[in-house]
């Protein structure tokens, strides 16, 4: 499933097919601001704990900054203000999952901040549900479908158009003259 | 594309800017002799080197090049405009083939082998009245050069054959190369008279690995050609082969240090010898004997009598694998190439991974440090300070392995400049100086295009034609400069011409036209100047194949932008203009200034830092200060990043330089030096402007490193928009 999310694109449905007929996928599921989100867990590589996070002056406030990843200096979304709502606030259990991207020959590791992270679940095909039209509060290309579990909704993110690398650079960009202007 | 072949393109190249070089000095001087010398060695290198890895398109064009070669070296037929300019085109169409080759295509395409035809049917018109092409056309050409003794550089004997015993590594099969085609490609130097297989390494079937090579062959040789030419055809299998070459009427006892020195047993591989033809066996056993007679007195004695060849010998019944060693760096110091065998050929991603590990030393060792200052422990705190010490030896020195001098850069431009200047009719000469200046590789790779696009526009815009230069008083000839030096940190390329400068009313004329800038606006010169660099600005007045289009400009600027440089120009009307490019030394490592503003921490560049001097609270609300009679601008970065907090009682300030503008930034706390490992952003961030990059710190924190010049340039903006802002809303009250 990891696959199909990461090759979106021209290979992209053949390998959804392939992938429905096998059976449940894993997700992992957290929760933001109350809610139950998941993640397909291939684009996942790993949960950590929330440190200390650079931030990145004029930018969005949804890029909460930067950390070290052993070396390596990966951004971190703050996934509830990119849906539109307020920043999160760093609690207890907040984490940073870092996520996997491939765009065409391009990898990315960036983290995404949530509140806390719950578990690995399987969901077969068969118990995801297209998403709304509306109702959601999210923008729906973000949403790849809606998963039933103990008759409650989860929320699966469709994560390379959540953490489009083109877009939240375009973004940013505008972040930068809009808080020029605003000067 | 395996191994020989990739090496091949590169040697290929290599050899090829070396001909394409020479030819371009033969232009000038036409009658040095070594360098029509030079040119004839790489053309045959590379025939030599295609044949072996059997590419015969490269080979049979490259035979008709060394024909007209040949023949020039003879004095057959002289140098002419219409000659080197017909060779150059060869050296063209050469190129092109190699393409061919690194894209592993079979075949070249139609188009570049009609224009292969067509060039031979140039060359052939120079080897007219020569003997007739044919098959054994490598044969002739060897005979031609035997005309010639002196040149190819090695002492030519006509009679008795050369001695030729190699033993390939094991590794060779693997290394993709096929021993049978060097052999094969020797017998193209003259006839094997004689070839022995030496199979006695061959370990037992059941040790052996098949993918091994275990074979050696002792190869008595016919041939006119030198003892370079011989050891030519070995070049590419050189490191993984043992190689002895004896020239003919050789004494008889370097057969005997020959049979000594190899690993196989003496008299088995005497009677190899023997039967090749190269020793009688009467000569063989009189050498041996003498031999052992000289053995059994003890080498003191018979060390002043006796060749050092015995002596070595001798030394080997105990340290065979040293004298092996030995022997074989003797022969290799002996050769012509003893200066390119103290380089070594290093895969570029193998320093890639130096330096990134460099870089995680560096961050290791600040971390190190920081803790040792914690401690408190005086020794631990000096012994991290004699590591960091040498960890900053180590980075300059690995830093210093990438570096490269620009002059290859440069030198393409002799062409460029050459062939564009007979396109455009004008006379054009060009001028490099600072071509041993070094900067990184990574860099130098990727300046070549906007340098081309920069000469390129001063030859065509630039330099005017010659009657115009005349009219007005300057010279015909028109010079284009090209310029290397260092300057605090960074490295700085100029390109400049003396023609007729940039045409300011044009471009002002131009740029209104365009809806660039208002009629009404006035400018300053520079100003005007800077509209050059706008995205689809030209003022030629004709778009020709070389500029015109105005695309070229602000390409030009982005990709030196890309490369965390910079790039001015100056000129003057009637007298030339000047373009400047500053280039960052390095794109991995650099020194930098810490500093602090709140809780965040930034680096500066330590090479813009000019001092640091203490904010004098009450400067009013203007950010400028008074530095020792100088109007010295500054920035708060605080307000500039939006950070929260209160601020401190007692700020600082950075003063900067960058290309003759100093500035200040006023920050909280100085933190000192800083060895700044540059790790990317990554392309989220590609838009930011004022962030160079980010850093790790020894706490394991993430620093960004300051863009000095984007960031001022976007505080000029900023006021210079509210300003705008301000006068058009003459109500609003002054917000500074």
């Amino acid at each position: 499933m990891g696959q199909v999310v990461q090759s979106a694109g021209k290979a992209g449905t053949a390998v959804q097919s392939a992938a429905v007929d096998n059976g449940p996928q894993q997700y992992l599921t957290f929760t933001l601001g109350g809610e139950m989100f998941a993640v397909a867990i291939l684009n996942v590589k790993e949960i950590i704990e929330f440190g200390s996070v650079t931030e990145i002056p004029m930018t969005p406030a949804f890029i909460r900054g930067v950390i070290n990843l052993r070396g390596a200096v990966v951004p971190v979304i703050d996934l509830s203000c990119r849906f539109g709502g307020k920043s999160t606030e760093v609690a207890r259990r907040t984490c940073i999952v870092i996520i996997e991207l491939v765009e065409g020959d391009l990898k990315h590791d960036i983290g995404i901040m949530v509140d806390a992270v719950s578990e690995v679940l399987e969901i077969s095909p068969a118990e995801i549900e297209p998403p709304p039209s509306f109702g959601a509060k999210i923008r729906t290309d973000f949403i790849s479908g809606m998963g039933k579990v103990n008759g409650k909704f989860v929320i699966i993110l469709s994560i390379n158009k959540v953490l489009s690398v083109e877009e939240i650079a375009i973004l940013s960009q505008m972040g930068e003259t809009g808080s020029t202007e605003s000067v | 594309m395996d191994e020989l072949t990739s090496v091949f393109i590169q040697e290929g190249r290599e050899q090829l800017q070396a001909m394409e070089n020479g030819l371009l000095d033969l232009e000038q001087d036409p009658d040095n002799h070594d360098n029509i010398n030079g040119i004839f060695r790489a053309a045959h290198t590379i025939k030599g080197a295609s044949g072996v890895i059997e590419c015969h398109y490269i080979e049979n064009f490259m035979h008709r090049v060394e024909n007209v070669l040949d023949r020039l070296r003879n004095g057959e037929i002289h140098v002419s405009g219409d000659l080197t300019g017909l060779l150059l085109r060869c050296c063209d169409q050469l190129g092109r083939l190699m393409d061919v080759l690194e894209a592993g295509d079979p075949e070249p395409s139609a188009e570049v082998q009609a224009a292969g035809e067509s060039l031979q049917i140039e060359l052939n018109t120079y080897t007219a009245h020569a003997a007739p092409v044919a098959g054994g056309a490598i044969v002739e050409v060897e005979t031609d050069a035997a005309g010639d003794v002196h040149s190819s550089g090695g002492g030519v004997v006509n009679t008795d054959s050369w001695h030729i015993s190699v033993r390939f590594g094991l590794h060779m099969l693997r290394g993709g190369m096929d021993p049978l085609s060097f052999i094969r490609f020797l017998g193209s130097l003259g006839e094997i008279i004689a070839l022995e297989t030496v199979p006695d390494v061959m370990p037992p079937a059941a040790e052996m690995d098949p993918e091994s090579c275990y074979l050696g062959f002792e190869i008595r040789l016919q041939t006119r050609s030198s003892k370079a030419d011989i050891e030519r055809v070995f070049d590419f299998c050189r490191d993984d082969c043992e190689l002895r070459i004896l020239p003919p009427n050789s004494k008889l006892h370097e057969y005997l240090k020959l049979i000594h020195d190899l690993p196989e047993d003496d008299m088995r591989l005497g009677e190899i010898l023997v039967r090749a033809g190269a020793l009688t066996q009467a000569e063989l056993d009189e050498g041996l004997r003498a031999q052992l007679q000289v053995r059994l007195p003890g080498a003191e004695g018979a060390a002043e009598s006796t060749p050092i060849g015995e002596i070595l010998v001798d030394k080997k019944v105990v340290h065979k694998e040293v004298v092996e060693a030995a022997v074989h760096k003797q022969t290799q110091l002996s050769e012509k190439k003893a200066v390119e065998a103290r380089l070594i050929r290093v895969q570029a991603d193998k320093l890639d991974q130096l330096i990134d590990l460099v870089g995680e030393l560096v961050i290791a060792g600040a971390s190190a440090n920081l803790l040792a200052q914690r401690s408190g422990q005086s020794e631990l705190v000096e012994s991290t300070s004699i590591l960091s010490r040498l960890v900053e030896n180590i980075r300059d020195s690995a830093l210093q392995l990438r570096m490269v001098q620009i002059g290859e850069t440069f030198t393409r431009f002799n062409r460029v400049v050459r062939d564009v200047s007979k396109e455009l009719g004008k006379e054009i000469d060009l001028i490099i100086t600072g071509a041993d200046t070094e900067l990184d590789k990574s860099v130098v790779e990727k300046i070549g295009d906007p340098l081309m696009h920069l000469v390129r526009n001063c030859m065509d815009h630039g330099i005017e034609p010659a009657a115009v230069r005349e009219a007005r008083g300057k010279s015909r000839r028109g010079t284009v400069e090209l310029n290397a030096y260092h300057d605090s940190g960074s490295i700085v390329i100029e390109v400049v011409d003396d023609g007729g400068g940039l045409p300011r009313d044009k471009i002002l004329q131009k740029a209104i036209d365009k809806g660039m800038v208002q009629p009404t606006q006035t400018l300053t010169d520079q100003e005007i100047i800077n509209l050059i660099w706008e995205p689809g600005f030209s003022t030629a007045d004709q778009v020709t194949n070389l500029s015109g289009r105005g695309v070229g400009m602000d390409v030009v600027r982005r990709n030196i932008q890309n490369l965390r440089g910079s790039c001015e120009v100056n000129s003057t009307e009637g007298e030339g203009s000047k373009f400047t490019i500053r280039l960052p030394l390095t794109l991995a490592i650099i020194d930098g200034f810490l500093v602090g503003v709140g809780k965040a921490a930034y680096v500066i560049p330590l090479d813009m830092v000019v001092e640091c001097i203490e904010l004098k609270s009450n400067t009013a609300d203007r950010d400028f200060l008074n530095l020792r009679g100088e109007v010295l601008p500054f920035v708060r970065l605080r307000e500039l990043f939006e950070i929260d907090g209160e601020q401190p009682a007692r700020e600082n300030i950075v003063v900067v330089q960058h290309a003759g503008q100093k500035a200040g930034i006023v920050v909280d706390q100085l933190m000192g030096e800083f060895q700044t490992v540059i790790k990317p952003l990554g392309t989220i961030f590609r838009h930011l402007r004022g962030i160079g990059g980010s850093t790790i710190l020894g706490s394991g924190d993430v620093a960004l490193i300051l863009d000095v010049q984007s960031l001022i340039h976007r505080k000029t903006r900023q006021e210079e928009r509210s300003m705008h802002a301000n006068s058009a809303l003459p109500r609003s009250t002054q917000a500074n």
